[in-house]
């Protein structure tokens, strides 16, 4: 019943996000940093991270300020996991797909897609994307864009350094709200409907988490934390391995799995 | 916390639920405008996973692989079936018709050359005895024999209408997955082989060319020549393309989702492109044709409100 009046209105939002782009060479190109440069795009959230995991010295603020971390980057795999298990059950092309003529399945008819307007940004990436698709180039994730796995891995990272640190989290917030989410909407890789479900995706499964691992299994958590304080250069370590992998949205380590799979099986089969 | 963690669960399955009304389940993207897709035979029709296909004298012949069956689709008809596993075939895949009116296929994993002939009549022409042990390509040689791909033994053979086969290319020419052939303009055979992705045309002097290698996003499951224009379709890209010497590979159609595999393709009296595609994950098939009238077919965007 919603769903039209949402889908429209997620549609008409994403056209008006898009009209800042391919206006401003420079404006264009910076956004597209952000798509495309994990340094920009994750290395900032990864600081405040690091920043919010040593904010506090003195036991037990400490303690709980880490153990709503690790909590944090358990859910961030969590989410992870779900966002890719939805969008892979989902056919929907990101929005800049939709200013091509496209036709979609409706039980057994094939049925005229909306088409959307497009303007295309002026960084080369960009271009270049638009001149793909226009010639029939479709890679794998131009087609899987619901729900924003971005979104969702962000806003997950960005609310456990929040509950942390607020103070810090307030950096973390804007850059995430401002600099990450806003701009897959000017470039048309996401309509806000993605962007939104992303984001929803990540704070149920981040607030569930912190409910469950924060109250139920805390004395796991805490135990956890005080590890950290114990072997603090062995958890640092661990750390930045975990922020290194969640600046690229977890991709690295599925092919580790794929590989990881494939010796265990030369191993056994020979 | 928990109020919380439940108003978010809500919002999220809404949500969700709302995404689930973004999915396209399958996509046709068309490059070239002047064509417009339209589903004309589905599995609810009484197909199940067609591959190649031929369209003959008003009737569209079908290799139904998934179904184990060759069948016709005569519009406005029953699908009717002209042969099936009872006969031995496994998974028919390519198919021609000679100009009599008898049909010939392959079966990838039966092996051999079949044939219906004009009077309805199944039969092997030459089995797996023979060395025909997974067909793949069909041709028709101007001789009036019938060229078969062998995709175990890398080779091309030529069977006579009495079943003698002999060998037509060699492994040493190096194609390894014969999977469709088609003869061109002036005598020229095109062999499509999706294991190399490479599309080779040979001379009528027997001189083997590589036309097309080594391309990204390039995979040429199967070809059909008309107009003098050569159609590919790419079952690994997803794609619907067309090749000619001058204008080279330009991409006509691109299919995602449930519509993704895209396997046989030929034309019509008129011209019009049909092409069948394989949703194995459902067992569901489907043929679409992609002619430059088949707007009527379509549900127009704005009566999809009503």
């Amino acid at each position: 019943m919603f769903g039209p009046i949402i889908i429209a209105g997620s549609d008409r939002l994403y056209e008006l996000g898009n009209q800042v782009a391919g206006h401003f060479w420079l404006l264009d190109n910076l956004i597209a940093l952000t798509l495309h440069n994990n340094l920009v795009k994750a290395a900032l959230l990864g600081g405040c991270f690091m920043a919010a995991w040593f904010a506090r010295r003195h036991q037990p603020e400490a303690v709980r300020v880490r153990g709503v971390l690790i909590v944090t980057l358990i859910a961030s795999g969590f989410v992870v996991a779900t966002t890719r298990v939805v969008s892979s059950h989902m056919l929907h092309p990101r929005p800049f797909v939709y200013s091509q003529e496209t036709y979609h399945l409706d039980g057994d008819s094939l049925v005229e897609s909306k088409h959307l307007p497009y303007r295309v940004p002026l960084d080369s990436a960009s271009q270049k994307k638009y001149r793909q698709v226009s010639g029939g180039e479709l890679a794998a994730n131009d087609l899987d864009a619901f729900p924003s796995d971005h979104a969702a891995l962000y806003t997950t990272i960005t609310a456990g350094i929040v509950l942390a640190s607020p103070v810090i989290g307030r950096v973390a917030l804007a850059w995430t709200i401002l600099v990450v989410l806003a701009g897959r909407i000017i470039t048309g890789q996401h309509s806000p409907l993605d962007i939104t479900a992303g984001v929803a995706i990540g704070l149920s499964i981040f607030t569930a988490c912190q409910a469950v691992l924060g109250t139920w299994l805390r004395r796991i958590v805490d135990a956890l934390a005080q590890w950290t304080f114990r072997h603090e250069a062995l958890a640092t370590a661990i750390m930045f391995v975990a922020l290194f992998e969640i600046s690229n949205t977890l991709q690295d380590l599925s092919s580790l799995i794929d590989a990881g799979s494939a010796i265990a099986r030369y191993f056994q089969v020979g | 916390m928990m109020t919380c963690t439940r108003s978010l669960l809500l919002v999220s399955c809404v949500l969700v639920l709302a995404g689930c009304g973004v999915d396209d389940n399958g996509m046709i993207l068309v490059v070239d405008h002047s064509y417009v897709p339209a589903v004309t035979v589905t599995t609810n029709d009484g197909i199940t996973t067609p591959d190649g296909i031929l369209w003959w004298r008003g009737k569209l012949i079908m290799a139904d692989e998934g179904g184990c069956a060759l069948r016709v689709w005569n519009h406005g008809h029953d699908v009717v079936t002209l042969c099936d596993r009872s006969l031995g075939i496994l998974e028919p895949e390519d198919l021609v018709v000679d100009g009599e009116g008898n049909l010939f296929f392959t079966d990838d994993t039966a092996g051999g050359l079949w044939e219906v002939d004009r009077n309805g009549r199944a039969f092997v022409v030459a089995g797996r005895s023979k060395g025909l042990f997974s067909t793949e390509g069909i041709a028709l040689a101007p001789s009036g024999d019938i060229l078969v791909g062998d995709g175990v033994r890398h080779e091309v053979f030529s069977v006579t209408r009495t079943g003698k086969v002999s060998l037509f290319l060699d492994a040493k020419r190096g194609i390894t997955k014969p999977e469709s052939m088609v003869y061109g303009e002036n005598g020229n055979l095109y062999i499509a082989d999706n294991h190399d992705d490479v599309l080779y045309r040979l001379t009528p002097a027997k001189k083997l060319e590589r036309v097309l290698e080594k391309r990204e996003g390039f995979s040429p499951e199967t070809i059909w020549f008309a107009n003098h224009v050569l159609y590919i379709t790419d079952s690994k890209h997803g794609k619907l393309s067309r090749y000619t010497p001058e204008d080279g590979l330009e991409t006509m159609v691109a299919f995602a989702g449930k519509l993704h595999d895209v396997c046989g393709v030929t034309t019509d009296d008129q011209g019009q492109l049909y092409v069948s595609i394989q949703d194995n994950e459902s067992d569901r098939g489907y043929v679409v044709k992609i002619g430059h009238d088949a707007a009527k077919d379509v549900v127009p965007l704005a009566s999809q409100h009503h």
